[in-house]
């Protein structure tokens, strides 16, 4: 594959319920990553934003983005999935070769809509929805149920995730505060409020307020903007089929499928031992342990054997992850920005040691049904 | 730093859809008016889809609307289930009573479907056990036709 470069990234602060409106957010994100790359309004040749009519309450949700969005008369379009998979399309133009600079931003305010109401929307509205028993709370604790059956593995040790994500997002001054906690323990995390049994409210992604940017460059032209590029040397994605009830929940074939075509553009046969930093977009603590599975980083059902801990011996989102934060459509987007920023050596506080290759991922759909990997390497 | 004023217009619009069930559901519909349930089956790979399909995504066949139907128990073994205090169906996210909510697969079929499981305690629930279908009392040919699952 050509080199794909990140020249700039930028995210707003993750709140519950921001006090500014998402026109000031997306102008936020954009605008800095564009201030901090040191480029001009002109210099953009296409935007790609990622939003959701749903999330927006209006249609053709980036008819209003345009004008903060740095997509004023010009080539711009949208996707309607997860931020990561906005940068797909972004990848796609630049590969094309015709264009100089892609800005890819997305991001929503949680806040302003019913969340769990628009995850009941997914479903068949001629056979699930009416009876309105699946949305993404019931889904998750399917999920994790269906985990800890196959494999014997325990709520307790499904919880160490979460804690973990926790721990690590007080070190990143950019995830929601009310998911920061540095004195957490499992037992508060088992004690915490039933969300969908075995699920408890402290395992749980919460869906919050934010927007994040990410700016893609051709090689040559990367190496003008930057002297600090990440290369996208691999990405893969995939997606499950539609109903619940038809799959095998305790493990992810489309992640797995996913990050097999991701190694094999980036040319990783040992991923476990060529990774150095990893960022899942995991809605749950347990659907990180799956999604590392499917990326076979660990055995099935040994997820929980690897130390992923900061300074362990394959960190796995050091930022918080999606439990730090869950801004919907920014999710996977924000992923892909903190493997960069642990390539460029810029995570501080959290800087994993000797980071010169990660995975980050987004997803989208009930239990990840769709997911997507990008590689990437730092250096020149 | 203003408070956040958000304005709802509402009754301005309502976008309320319309949806075709399709000829396949039409039938499964029917079925269950009378209390019976109906599947169908994959000609390439043998699976039995509940409700029924038109294509098998897996193989990418059309399965035929005028053959490979295949009558079902109302029994099932139960596959999976969750409890959840959340009102699936509320706007505002809002807690109300705990619901159990089971995916169960009909015997005979290979794909859960997704119901309350009813009259059981949660510490009696596990994974494994028999149930079966309890029927509205006045079916009407809709999901809501099965109430939910209870232990056989």
């Amino acid at each position: 594959m050509e080199k794909v470069g990140i020249v700039g990234y930028n995210q707003v602060k993750l709140y519950s319920d921001a006090n500014y409106g998402r026109y000031e957010m997306i102008f936020e994100a954009v605008r800095g990553a564009m201030d901090k790359a040191g480029l001009k309004k002109k210099d953009i040749t296409t935007v790609i934003s990622c939003t959701n009519d749903y999330y927006e309450g209006r249609t053709i949700s980036n008819c209003y983005t345009v004008d903060v969005g740095g997509g004023y008369m010009a080539d711009e379009s949208k996707v309607e999935m997860d931020g990561a998979h906005a940068v797909l399309y972004g990848l796609m133009r630049i590969l094309s070769g015709n264009h100089k600079l892609a800005v890819v931003w997305g991001g929503s305010m949680a806040s302003c809509f019913p969340y769990h109401s628009t995850r009941l929307f997914e479903t068949d509205p001629t056979w699930e929805r009416p009876v309105a028993l699946v949305n993404d709370i019931t889904a998750c604790g399917f999920q994790m149920r269906a985990y800890m059956e196959k494999y014997g593995v325990s709520a307790g040790d499904i919880a160490k995730i979460a804690v973990k994500n926790r721990k690590n997002a007080t070190k990143n001054p950019l995830a929601l505060a009310e998911a920061q906690n540095a004195n957490l323990t499992v037992n508060d995390v088992l004690e915490s409020d039933i969300y969908a049994d075995p699920v408890t409210e402290l395992m749980v992604a919460k869906p919050c307020d934010g927007v994040a940017a990410i700016l893609l460059a051709p090689e040559r032209q990367a190496l003008k903007i930057t002297d600090k590029p990440v290369w996208i040397t691999g990405v893969g994605y995939n997606q499950d089929t539609y109903y619940l009830g038809d799959r095998d929940l305790s493990k992810s074939n489309s992640m797995e499928l996913a990050s097999k075509t991701a190694y094999s553009t980036a040319g990783i046969k040992d991923p476990k031992n060529e990774i150095d930093v990893v960022e899942i977009f995991e809605q749950t603590a347990c659907e990180e342990l799956i999604l590392t599975e499917a990326l076979g980083l660990a055995d099935n059902g040994k997820g929980i054997n690897l130390n992923s801990e900061i300074g362990g011996e394959l960190p796995i989102n050091p930022s918080g992850g999606g439990i730090g934060g869950n801004p919907p459509c920014a999710t996977g987007l924000i992923r892909i920005i903190e493997a960069a920023k642990q390539l460029r050596g810029e995570a501080n506080g959290y800087q994993v040691k000797n980071a010169n290759k990660a995975i980050a991922s987004g997803q989208i759909g009930m239990c990840a049904q769709n997911n997507i990997v990008y590689i990437l390497e730092g250096g020149n | 730093m203003t408070e956040k004023i958000i304005v709802a217009n509402k009754g301005m619009v309502r976008a309320e859809f319309n949806f075709w069930v399709g000829r396949y559901m039409d039938k499964f519909y029917d079925g269950l008016e009378q209390k019976k349930i109906i599947g169908n089956k994959c000609p390439k790979c043998g699976d039995v889809f509940v409700p029924p399909r038109k294509i098998c995504g897996k193989c990418n066949e059309t399965i035929s609307l005028e053959q490979n139907w295949v009558d079902l128990a109302e029994t099932g073994t139960l596959v999976n289930y969750t409890i959840t205090p959340y009102k699936v169906n509320d706007k505002r996210g809002r807690k109300a009573k705990d619901q159990i909510v089971g995916m169960v697969k009909i015997d005979g079929s290979n794909t859960c479907i997704i119901y309350s499981l009813l009259n059981i305690k949660p510490e009696e629930v596990k994974t494994g056990m028999k149930v079966k279908i309890e029927w509205a009392e006045k079916p009407k040919g809709a999901p809501s036709d099965i109430k939910g699952f209870i232990k056989v």
